[in-house]
This record gives C-alpha cells, sequence and structure tokens, in this order.
C-alpha cells in the first residue's frame, strides 16, 4: 500500500491488527439483531450490484450485435472502410520499408526516448560494408550515449570539434571517417582473400589500415617475389594511399624493364584501388600466358 | 637443446589440461601434425609430455619457441593472471598514426635490450591488429627469469595497453618507456582498473560493453516489466507495483539492457573526516581524517551490483560511485574530502 510508509500508520501489519481490533469493537457495541441487519443489507446491496453488473454486460452485448449487424447490412460501405484499412496497412508497410531503406543513403537515424540513434552505413564501389551507430542524448550540452565506432577512429576529436555547435558537420565527418576506413579495410581484405597467391607471405597491416606492406610478384607462375610494396595513408578521410613506394629486390637489378615496371606500379597503385591493381596484373598474366600458347 | 629450455617446455606442457592439448599443440605450429599422430595421447599425462619434450628436443627447440608456447598457454588461460591497465597519450595536433607493427616490435625490443641485457622479448601477433608481448626479466648478473614472465597485449593504435601483473615493479618504468617510444605516444599512466578478464577491460576502455542500438530494422524487444505478474490472479494486487516499476526502470537506465562487462572488485579507499548528526560523539571532533578500504567482490561484480535494487537490498538509483565504473574506467577510488 503507497500510504504504508505513513509512520502514523506503521506498516501493513500494523494495518491488519488495527482493522482485526476495530471489528471486535465494532461487534461488542453491536447487539445481535442490529449485526444481522447490518449484513443482510451487506447482502442485498451486493445482490443489488450484482443484478446492475449483469444488465449493463447484457446492454453492451446488445449494442455490439446491433453495431456488428448494422454494419454487415450497410455492406458496400463496409468494403469500402476494409480498403480504406488496407490502403492504410499498405502505406504503413511502406512507410516502414523506406524507413528501413534510408540506411542506404548511409546515413540514417531513429528517435529514441532520449535523442536520437544515428546509422552511419559504410560502402565501397557499390558495397554495402559495415554500419556503426551513434547514440546521442538531446541536452544542452549534446552528448554521445554510447556508440559502436572503433577506438581507433578519432572520435572524439571530431566531437569536441563539432558535436556542440555543427551536428551535421559532425556527422559528415564521422562518415567520412569512417567509409574511408571501410573501404581501405574492404582493399586489404580483397588483396589477402584473392590474391594470396601474388603475395610472399600475409600482408602487414595495422587497425586503421593506413599503412600497408607486401612482398609481391605480377606472373601468377614466377616462382620469385621480386618486389616490395609500401602504401601510406596518410589522409584518413582517402582511400587511396598518400604515399607509394615499391622497390625492386630482383637478382637483375640492371634490366631497365624493372625500372619500367617498377615506376609503371607505382603509378597504378597511387590511381587504383588495391584489389583493382592485382586484378590488372592477374589479366596481364593471362594475357602473357595466351600470347605464350599461340 | 639447452637442458633448461627443456625444463622449461616441459613445464609448460605439463600445466595444459588434456582436453586442450591438441588445440594448443597445434596452434604452436613447432611440431608438424605427422609427428604429433606418432604419439599417443591416450597415455598418463608425464609420459605423453616425455614424449613431447623428446619430439622437442629432436627439432631443437630454442628459447625462442618455448617463449611462444608460453604465450599461445596464457591466451588459452588468461584469466590465470590479473591484467593491469595503462594510457597512453601523444602531443595534441600531431601527425596521423603509420603504426608499422614490424617497427614497433624492434623499436620495442631495442629499448628493453639498451638498458637490459638479460631479457627474452617474444611476440605473437594476434586479431585485430593486436600483438602479445612475453618479457621475461633478468638482472646485470643473473639470466632472465623464464617462470616470471610479464605479458603485454597492444592494439595497434590504440592508446591503451594491458600487461599482467608484475612482481618486480622495478621494471614497470623501463617497460612504459619502451611501449610509449616504440608506439609513438608521449605519456603512459596507469589506470585504476584491474581484473582478470582481459576481455572485460578491453570492451571497457573501448567502450564496446553496450552494443545494443535502436534502429528501424530491428524490432526492439518488449520490455518484461510486471504486467506479466499482474495476469497471474485478479485476486492478487501487487502492493509495490509502482515502486518496484519505478525501480525496474531506473536499473534499466543505469545498466541497460546488456551483459555487463565482468569485473570482481572494486576498492575504495575513504580519508575523509567523519560526518555524524549526533554532537559529543568519539569520532565527531576528530580533525584528522578517518582512513579506511572498503572492497566490494563477487564472481560478477556489475551483474551483482545491477541486481540489488530489484532484488530490495539497496534503493535505487545506486550510488554513483558504483555506478560510474564502467563508464570511468575505474574499480580503484580515493575519496577524500573536498
Amino acid at each position: 500500500m503507497e500510504w504504508a510508509n505513513d509512520k502514523s500508520k506503521g506498516g501493513v501489519l500494523a494495518h491488519l491488527e488495527r482493522l482485526e481490533t476495530q471489528m471486535s469493537r465494532s461487534c461488542k457495541n453491536l447487539e445481535d439483531p442490529p449485526r444481522e441487519t447490518a449484513e443482510s443489507d451487506l447482502g442485498t446491496k451486493i445482490r443489488k450490484l450484482r443484478c446492475l453488473r449483469d444488465k449493463l454486460r447484457a446492454e453492451v452485448k446488445q449494442r455490439q450485435a446491433r453495431i456488428k449487424a448494422s454494419t454487415a447490412n450497410a455492406e458496400p460501405d463496409q468494403t469500402l472502410e476494409i480498403s480504406e484499412q488496407e490502403a492504410v496497412g499498405g502505406k504503413e508497410e511502406n512507410m516502414k520499408a523506406i524507413l528501413q531503406a534510408y540506411r542506404f543513403t548511409g546515413l540514417s537515424g531513429k528517435r529514441t526516448s532520449r535523442g536520437v540513434c544515428v546509422c552511419i552505413s559504410t560502402a565501397f564501389e557499390g558495397n554495402l560494408l559495415d554500419s556503426y551507430f551513434v547514440d546521442l542524448v538531446i541536452q544542452k550540452p549534446l552528448r554521445i550515449h554510447h556508440h559502436s565506432v572503433p577506438v581507433f577512429i578519432p572520435l572524439e576529436e571530431i566531437s569536441a570539434k563539432y558535436l556542440q555547435t555543427n551536428i551535421q558537420h559532425f556527422l559528415f565527418c564521422l562518415c567520412e571517417y569512417l567509409n574511408a576506413y571501410a573501404g581501405r579495410k574492404y582493399q586489404a581484405d580483397q588483396l589477402q582473400r584473392d590474391f594470396a597467391a601474388f603475395l610472399a607471405g600475409p600482408l602487414q597491416r595495422n587497425s586503421l589500415c593506413n599503412l600497408l606492406s607486401f612482398t609481391y610478384k605480377v606472373e601468377p607462375q614466377s616462382r620469385s617475389f621480386p618486389f616490395c610494396a609500401r602504401l601510406l595513408y596518410k589522409d584518413l578521410t582517402t582511400t587511396l594511399p598518400t604515399d607509394v613506394t615499391i622497390t625492386y629486390q630482383g637478382t637483375d637489378a640492371s634490366s631497365t624493364s624493372w625500372e619500367e615496371q617498377r615506376a609503371s606500379h607505382e603509378n597504378l597503385f597511387f590511381t587504383k584501388p588495391l584489389h583493382q591493381v592485382f586484378t590488372s596484373f592477374a589479366r596481364n598474366g593471362e594475357r602473357l600466358d595466351m600470347s605464350l600458347v599461340s | 637443446m639447452d637442458e633448461t629450455v627443456a625444463e622449461f617446455i616441459k613445464r609448460t606442457i605439463l600445466k595444459i589440461p588434456m582436453t586442450e592439448m591438441m588445440t594448443i599443440l597445434k596452434a604452436w605450429d613447432f611440431l608438424p601434425e605427422n609427428q604429433l599422430q606418432t604419439v599417443n595421447f591416450r597415455q598418463r599425462k608425464e609420459s605423453l609430455v616425455q614424449d613431447l619434450v623428446l619430439l622437442c628436443e629432436n627439432k631443437r627447440a630454442s628459447l625462442r619457441d618455448a617463449a611462444l608456447l608460453d604465450i599461445i598457454y596464457t591466451q588459452f588461460h588468461r584469466h590465470q593472471k590479473v591484467w593491469d591497465v595503462f594510457q597512453m597519450s601523444k602531443e595534441p595536433g600531431e601527425d596521423v598514426d603509420l603504426f608499422d607493427m614490424e617497427q614497433f616490435k624492434s623499436s620495442f625490443e631495442k629499448i628493453l635490450r639498451r638498458a637490459l641485457k638479460n631479457v627474452t622479448v617474444s611476440f605473437r601477433d594476434s586479431e585485430e591488429n593486436a600483438v602479445w608481448i612475453r618479457i621475461a626479466w633478468g638482472t646485470q648478473y643473473r639470466k632472465p627469469n623464464q617462470y616470471k614472465p610479464v605479458f603485454v597485449v597492444y592494439y595497434s593504435q590504440t592508446p591503451y595497453v594491458f600487461t599482467s601483473f608484475c612482481h618486480l615493479k622495478s621494471n614497470t618504468p623501463l617497460l612504459s618507456q619502451a611501449l610509449t617510444v616504440a608506439s609513438n605516444h608521449h605519456k603512459i599512466v596507469k589506470m585504476d582498473l584491474r581484473s582478470r578478464y582481459l576481455d572485460s577491460l578491453k570492451a571497457i576502455v573501448f567502450k564496446q560493453y553496450n552494443q545494443k542500438f535502436e534502429t528501424h530494422n530491428s524490432t526492439m524487444p518488449l520490455q518484461e516489466n510486471l504486467e506479466l505478474d499482474m495476469h497471474m490472479d485478479s485476486r492478487i494486487i501487487h502492493e509495490n507495483r509502482i515502486e518496484k516499476e519505478r525501480v525496474q526502470r531506473v536499473t534499466q537506465e543505469t545498466f541497460g539492457d546488456y551483459p555487463q562487462p565482468r569485473l570482481e572488485f572494486a576498492q575504495y579507499k575513504l580519508e575523509t573526516k567523519f560526518k555524524s548528526d549526533f554532537h559529543g560523539g568519539i569520532l565527531a571532533e576528530r580533525k584528522e581524517p578517518l582512513r579506511c578500504l572498503i572492497k566490494f567482490s563477487s564472481p560478477h561484480l556489475l551483474e551483482a551490483l545491477k541486481s540489488l535494487a530489484p532484488a530490495g537490498i539497496a534503493d535505487a538509483p545506486l550510488s554513483p560511485l558504483l555506478t560510474c565504473i564502467p563508464n570511468k574506467g575505474m574499480n580503484y577510488f580515493k575519496i577524500r574530502d573536498k
């Protein structure tokens, strides 16, 4: 009981005791006949209330039946109602689907009880990649409740700069960083997965995928791995490297064709995503094979 | 093979439970598959270990190989160590961190060796671009003690380092220096956070413990509230329904719906003056602050704290000193008068 905390009452048990003493006291004061009449009065009252309840229930049932009957008679109206209902239901489904599809724009959100939960869906070359969430509490000052942004993305820096003053810019900046990270990660994963045959040993990488180091060859059938690549991505908002160093570590260092290849590779890595560079190596390799056959 | 190395390998393999033996040996990848198949894994453990050590001797296992086995064993049994957390920081406005794992490893080892000739340093790359480092410390005149190594876990391009508890505190400054310089940071500070559960520590400092987000794509599961109890029997009335619902709501707001990260204790060191309503008590007039230490222990402290208010043992909301633990990344507190 809510008023059990009231000090003058002293809790549920005390209350029950009080009721008991009250009852025994009132029993002593009254004589038998008045007691009986009090009881029978209450009894009749209960019976009357029960009658009233049953009457009201019957009335409710009647009215419901009447409504059903009337709607059954007016069939054209009913079908109109149903089709309207269907239309509204259909619109609702449509809206839900649109809201769900919004994540394909890359930036979407949902209202929460304390603010909004923003969803950043990353993509690279038309492939939908991971989604990251930032749950914002709408208060002064605006703050982040919790998020799924990886710890090596500079979220604190970006929010310190923009969260309070320009939330659009904050979201845009975060989108840039996350999309670029997702793109770099995608390229590194693709290289490791699809072109492992071209690499000598594992691809050296780090959390941000902004330093990649590997030894590779361009001819699939060749036994040696003559090239060493070191790609640096100093701009965390881009998916192409800012620094490319290719070194040739083969045996005939004097040959100029190696130098030409090395230089052209450097150019390739600067301008094309990693896995596309290796796709073209593979294709050139095939062309070479074809020329050997014919 | 050196006798000490043989003994070390023997003792390490002896620690491995039989159920994990094959898995760990395969992860070690030192004894090839065909050799492992010649060994009888159903014999008594002592004999099995003897056979395995013999194989290692034939393959001329080095200290390096033995240290790697020790790292793998510890990775499988990380709860056997108590882990501390250090936080590193950089100067503001520094260039983008171009972390090179190989450079980090060589720089780290170089710094340790420059200061201490007798030290064994081993590395093992692990998932999520992290590295496990094992360091066996020696002294000027003594060889490294392989049985009391320190383990360090570092996730690249993050400011946090996890280290296993080290008895030799004297080497901590050197270790800190090596970590900071090798990872291109400027400062390192020990956090007031300690636990056996490395993954929980990671979840706390990387802020990964709450991964429930509302989206249009997922339907939020209906919150189980006391409504279920209500439909039991209409003659039963829950007298404290409103209060119970309030407690549930406050608990849910504070602790969330997600599984709590696992900690074993929270420690509060108080240095405060005694505050009392009764004047003239013995402690009331003391000018000096009282010093006392309060420690909460539990197999799963945060889940225990979460269940306090719903169980009726404590009032909701709980003291912020208890609820701030994962948010602040602390389970050691020093409380002084302001």
